[in-house]
């Protein structure tokens, strides 16, 4: 049985593919089979961020409506083979989902899929609303900023209350909180909000901290999930957040400002 | 110059890996755009009716759709078996 | 579940008698017009079917001393009611209840209730099919809530809300009663909605966008930033909000 997990956010821009990428990618590594799933129809995202625009035949529409089989449509991952991508359909609109469809595909994954993290696409309309209706599991992906929290708290609301779990009263979806983009110069000189403030606001359990990093553009420029440049502290972030989940105990790093000597200088990560 | 050169690693340019990626995609995606909606259950369908007639593979027919300034063409391509002496 | 009765020895006790209080509705009749009572009777039961039906009825005659019962008592059967007496008789038609096997009752057979014994009506006035309440009072739970209130979600409670996380900004509760929140208020409640200006807001941490009481209602920049982060009350006074702490 599968362990479905949504990455969501509510807020645009804040990091949800780059999330999704670098979770299945990290999970799929420890060995587990996993599939990452693009919900945002119409504008497709994930397989860029993956770097498998160039092998998209059939998408998710496609097996929903019968057009194709799930093994048609999946693309397996050139540089992990537990790892495979479900893309969303450019053409269509949103309107191709429906709760049946999606229900119907997940439950086939379910048989042969360890994990399952669904990519949410930002609002908390249909899309949003069916990648996290069959989750377990929840990664709010929040930035250190008014709107996103405002927005995922929002998006925690409809978690609590319109999943599967919650309309069966079965256990909710467990929820974590991944704030992404933190900069703690910033939070140092108070012009930015620092983690003790959002999970105040928030009330969640935190999951971790990604830092604001250059390296996250070149790995989408790439079509690498960031969490394979071992160099990058966004990339170790995300590993960390990976083991964590896995329920192993990781301090928190890139919280504090790291102390960057002479070298740490010249080569600005 | 030279010193600090000679420390930085050089890191691959990215921004030009991207554009490269994009342009491919783009310029498939904008084809993929003024296609009629028929076509894949059109092509389905040829399929299935050649089928009545002929052994024919899954992928041997294919539907493409054209378009110019001046007109719209639908070119279809049916590939048939190799002929087996008896 | 039957045991055989051979099993049970002959002296152990079958039963016993106990005092006990019940509420019954009364119809209480005005007058002796046996074809107008019948009238409005069937009238009334229409209004609320399921309410009547099968239900217990003593019948208060003081006023209708003329009025035959076995016909009356016809009617209210015919009705779906089951008449269990009969109050305020004539004689004649104190025998005629004994007749009919049904109890006469005299001010002795009174319960102590606090029920005003008046016209039956049924409970609410408005032509709803299924009222659920009976002429007894409706104790209203108190809606208790342990996980923190998230933006966009709205909480409403018929009695007191108690809120035992935080209210998140742009979150609404609302109670006809009172509201306690044992955590940060971000969000907005409201209070004594139907009117009720007697009811207070506890608050551990008051940092709302809007508090309100009964309709009289005071924004995030009119309240003073000492009130945060340590417990208040707050209650109504001459259609002004008075926050004080606890």
């Amino acid at each position: 049985m599968a362990r479905i997990i949504v990455v969501t956010s509510g807020k645009g821009g804040v990091g949800k593919t780059t999330t999704s990428a670098a979770i299945a990618m990290g999970l799929a590594k420890k060995g587990h089979k996993t599939a990452v799933i693009d919900f945002d129809v119409g504008l497709r995202n994930l397989d860029l961020i993956m770097g498998c625009e160039r092998r998209v035949v059939y998408d998710f529409v496609n097996v929903i409506n019968g057009e194709a089989t799930l093994n048609q449509a999946l693309i397996k991952d050139k540089r992990c083979n537990q790892l495979f991508i479900l893309p969303a359909s450019q053409t269509r609109d949103k309107d191709a989902l429906t709760k049946e469809g999606v229900g119907k595909v997940l439950e086939e994954l379910s048989k042969t899929f360890k994990y399952i993290v669904c990519d949410s696409p930002a609002g908390i309309e249909r899309g949003a609303n069916l990648a996290m209706y069959f989750a377990d599991d929840a990664f709010v992906v929040t930035n250190p900023e008014v709107s996103s929290v405002r927005d995922s708290d929002r998006m925690l609301g409809i978690l609590a209350s319109k999943s599967k779990r919650a309309e069966s009263g079965d256990e909710p979806i467990k929820e974590y909180l991944l704030l992404s983009r933190y900069d703690p110069k910033r939070v140092k000189l108070g012009a930015m909000l620092s983690v003790e403030d959002v999970q105040e606001i928030l009330s969640l359990h935190l999951l971790g901290v990604i830092p604001e990093s250059e390296s996250v553009l070149n790995a989408s420029n790439s079509g690498t999930p960031i969490i394979l440049d071992e160099d990058s502290d966004a990339g170790q972030a995300y590993s960390d957040v990976v083991a964590r989940y896995l329920g192993e105990e990781v301090e928190h790093r890139f919280i504090e400002e790291a102390k960057k000597g002479l070298f740490g200088r010249l080569f600005r990560n | 110059m030279s010193l600090l050169n000679y420390f930085k690693t050089s890191k691959p340019k990215t921004a030009a890996l991207a554009k490269e990626r994009l342009q491919i995609l783009i310029a498939h995606e904008k084809s993929m755009q003024n296609q009629p909606s028929y076509l894949p259950e059109l092509q389905k369908d040829l399929l299935a009716v050649i089928q009545k007639y002929i052994e024919v593979d899954q992928d041997a027919v294919s539907v493409v759709f054209d378009s110019d300034d001046d007109q719209e063409t639908l070119e279809l391509n049916i590939i048939l078996p190799e002929h087996q002496h008896t | 579940m039957s045991i055989d009765p051979q099993l049970i020895p002959s002296d152990t006790p079958a039963f016993e008698f106990k005092s006990s209080t019940i509420t019954v509705p009364v119809l209480n009749l005005f007058h002796s017009e046996i074809s107008i009572i019948t009238e409005q009777l069937q009238a009334k039961v229409q209004l609320a079917p399921e309410f009547f039906t099968h239900s217990a009825i003593l019948i208060d005659v003081q006023a209708a001393q003329e009025l035959d019962l076995t016909t009356l008592i016809e009617v209210i059967r015919g009705a779906g009611m089951h008449p269990i007496g009969v109050r305020g008789g004539s004689s004649a038609q104190q025998a005629m209840a004994k007749e009919l096997a049904l109890s006469v009752m005299t001010s002795q057979h009174e319960p102590p209730a606090t029920e005003p014994e008046g016209a039956i009506k049924p409970v609410p006035e408005t032509t709803e099919d299924k009222p659920t309440q009976t002429p007894t009072a409706t104790i209203i739970e108190t809606v208790t809530i342990e996980h923190p209130i998230r933006s966009g979600q709205r909480i409403y409670a018929k009695g007191d809300l108690v809120v035992l996380a935080q209210v998140s900004a742009g979150a609404e509760i609302m109670a006809e009663g009172n509201i306690h929140i044992y955590g940060t208020l971000r969000g907005r409640a409201l209070a004594g909605v139907l009117g009720n200006e007697n009811v207070r807001i506890f608050c551990s941490d008051l940092q709302a966008e809007l508090i309100s009481i009964a309709g009289n209602y005071r924004v995030s920049e009119d309240i003073d930033d000492s009130a945060r982060a340590t417990p208040v009350q707050i209650h109504l006074n001459k259609q002004a909000l008075i926050i004080k702490h606890i």
